[in-house]
């Protein structure tokens, strides 16, 4: 009984994968790669043995791990270039969601703590997206205010749009808006705010507060929502309800996703949707059933 | 390794440095091994354990079906092969067992003669542990979901108690009264749990999504609760304004210096909060599914650097690095749920239980031998290390 007990616990891998693991020494060299890992997070911390070449190298794994320190911005324009611009007509700026950082970057306390340091500075903004408590939608501000007043030309409320853009944006770093805050602090009337709501800047919370928002975005969230669940239908129908990343990435998309696949495979790694395995052929995701 | 020797025989280091970097390569190398194993007394699951502090050699397990099983944990016997054998048991046949399952089981903090269990018969019983027999019974309204006792208490001797109804009861051991009720929750109490540095400062969480936090001698409310946005009212909706988890809070935990506190809520996340100030760390551990609907029982690996937190999660157990959030690795071996957890400090051994009515025993891994001693290498293979679970079995010689 204990036999198989370890060798389960040792596999790292479900036993659905015997077909990859059949052979000895793949086996026996993936385990020693568990253990390596292990040693290898000792060094780290004391720096007591010497750093045995290939000590770090996962079997078939990408090495997510970067050698150099974390940069979320580099790695936030680079997410930014997967969102589709014309499928909206450029009347969108580019929205990356917070948890994609996370499929990529493995230290999320870094990460998050990197994300306030630019919100800090005003470089870039979060938006609660409403379909999920957690789920936050970042947008660069300078992005943000292009696309904002492009889209408020020839209209009557473009002048408080630009009140509020130029007043509240730098100073208030907040998600969302109370009465008060907007009456007192930042002298709007309510008719300003009334403006502000329909041109799509602000969005109802509950009575007298409002969360900050991008205009025109519900389209985004819908695309957003109906492609993840086409892209998680895709693991989930395929035989042992995993596949391997990089044939995800490869394969045609049905008229439901419409934004690129990869986008979506960032959304589900880091939302935690599918479990991330690393394997001796590549990068497995495997669909978890709750 | 030799290098901490040397440099603690020189004095160079200080003695504290070679155990905690000792420690925390035992905690993490732990696996199931085949040596040791826990006898299996419950026929339900296994809701919670306990080790006592004093000399670290008596656990105590309460089960789903009422019974309290007291183990010895230290090896007395020559062999490496070691069965955990059960040296008493509160089990069916006795007239003052539970009637129904026990939920949270303590020793008495000081001395091995007493512990006390807590059950959903909304009784919780002071056991003498010679006789087996409860010197106090405290009988309570609803299904109590857990109590605990203060490890360091010495001007007080009370038991928190937390049950289904929203107050949160304080029974004192000297008088066998209930002698203070701490208002302020507006739901079912999940977990409770003394601060391990101050005595009076007690932690409650409960399934209104919130943890507060107590000082015993005052008399009006509790001293804050926990707000995982810091105080930030634009990142919640409304109704979740100062609320420490997006759902029920079902896990509290203390870290061993008392300094920080980590909760776990039904939201599938674990925060880790400042204790003096009742600010969120925001410490990111990613998801960390949580289903139970009562109490999780998580805990905290002592002198280690980086120290550890275990979580049950699902049917493994997750452990995390405390202060970054990394998962260090998630062990498995449990057939079914795992509902608690606990670490024995000394031996850095991981002792869990589950429904599947086992206790697993989680014991680090003994450094491999040295490639000079093993002589001339084995035939074929080029691993002269391999552990005899890896030898290969099953494949046939013709390869």
């Amino acid at each position: 009984m204990f036999r198989s007990r370890v060798l389960l616990f040792f596999s790292g891998v479900c036993l659905n994968d015997w077909k990859i693991l059949f052979d000895k020494e793949l086996l026996q060299q993936c385990f020693k790669s568990v253990m390596n890992r292990k040693r290898a997070l000792i060094s780290d911390t004391f720096k007591v043995n010497k750093r045995r070449v290939g000590n770090e190298k996962q079997f078939g794994a990408v090495n997510n791990g970067e050698a150099g320190p974390l940069d979320v911005k580099a790695t936030l324009q680079d997410l930014m270039t997967l969102f589709p611009r014309k499928l909206f007509n450029d009347a969108l700026p580019q929205i990356v969601l917070k948890h994609q950082l996370y499929s990529i970057h493995n230290d999320r306390t870094q990460v998050d703590r990197q994300l306030s340091d630019l919100r800090e500075q005003g470089e870039l903004l979060m938006f609660q997206l409403g379909f999920d408590a957690e789920a936050f939608g970042l947008v660069f501000a300078a992005d943000y205010k292009a696309k904002v007043l492009a889209g408020e030309e020839g209209r009557g409320t473009r002048g408080t749009v630009d009140k509020f853009l130029e007043k509240v944006l730098p100073s208030c770093k907040d998600l969302s808006f109370n009465k008060e805050k907007m009456l007192k602090e930042f002298l709007f009337t309510d008719s300003e705010i009334t403006q502000l709501v329909k041109s799509g800047v602000l969005t109802v919370r509950d009575a007298g507060s409002w969360w900050l928002s991008i205009p025109n975005s519900g389209r985004f969230t819908k695309y957003l929502i109906q492609g993840r669940k086409a892209v998680l239908g895709m693991v989930k129908k395929s035989k042992y309800n995993e596949v391997l990343k990089a044939e995800l990435e490869e394969r045609q998309t049905n008229s439901q996703v419409k934004f690129q696949i990869k986008y979506h495979i960032h959304d589900i790694i880091g939302a935690e949707l599918v479990e991330c395995i690393p394997t001796t052929s590549g990068t497995v995701l495997r669909c978890v059933d709750y | 390794m030799l290098g901490f020797l040397t440099a603690r025989q020189a004095g160079l280091d200080d003695p504290l440095r070679l155990r905690r970097a000792e420690s925390t390569r035992r905690v993490l190398n732990l696996e199931l091994n085949h040596d040791r194993d826990v006898d299996r007394i419950h026929n339900n699951g296994i809701n919670t354990i306990d080790i006592e502090v004093i000399e670290g050699r008596y656990m105590l397990s309460g089960g789903a079906d009422g019974v309290i099983v007291v183990y010895d944990l230290e090896n007395n016997s020559r062999k490496p092969q070691y069965t955990c054998k059960a040296v008493c048991t509160v089990g069916r046949s006795s007239q003052y067992v539970h009637r129904f399952s026990v939920e949270t089981v303590q020793w008495y903090p000081h001395d091995t003669g007493m512990f006390v269990s807590s059950s959903f018969d909304k009784t919780m019983k002071v056991w003498d542990t010679e006789t087996l027999k409860p010197a106090e019974v405290f009988q309570f309204e609803g299904n109590v979901y857990c109590h605990h006792m203060s490890p360091i208490a010495r001007k007080h001797s009370l038991i928190a108690v937390g049950t289904k109804d929203q107050k949160v009861q304080l029974c004192d051991l000297k008088s066998g009264s209930r002698i203070q009720v701490l208002q302020g929750h507006r739901g079912e109490v999940l977990s409770v749990r003394w601060s391990p540095r101050y005595e009076h400062i007690l932690a409650t969480a409960s399934t209104d999504s919130r943890v507060l936090v107590w000082d015993v001698r005052r008399a009006s409310g509790s001293l804050f609760s926990l707000d995982q946005h810091n105080g930030d009212k634009s990142k919640a909706s409304s109704e979740a304004v100062n609320t420490a988890h997006n759902g029920r809070v079902n896990g509290l935990c203390f870290t061993v210096d008392g300094l920080y506190l980590l909760t776990t809520g039904t939201d599938d996340r674990m925060r880790l909060w400042n204790s003096a100030n009742g600010k969120n760390t925001l410490v990111n551990y990613g998801k960390v599914s949580n289903e139970s609907r009562k109490g999780l029982k998580i805990t905290v690996s002592r002198s280690c650097s980086p120290e550890f937190v275990f979580v049950p999660c699902g049917s493994s157990v997750a452990v995390y690095t405390l202060h970054t959030g990394e998962l260090v690795t998630m062990l498995r071996g449990h057939y079914n749920n795992v509902d608690c957890c606990q670490f024995h400090p000394d031996y850095q051994e991981l002792y869990s239980g589950g429904k599947d009515c086992n206790i697993l025993a989680w014991v680090p891994v003994v450094r491999p031998p040295d490639v000079e001693e093993e002589g001339t290498a084995a035939k074929g293979g080029s691993q002269a290390t391999v552990n005899p679970a890896f030898e290969d079995a099953w494949s046939s010689d013709e390869d």
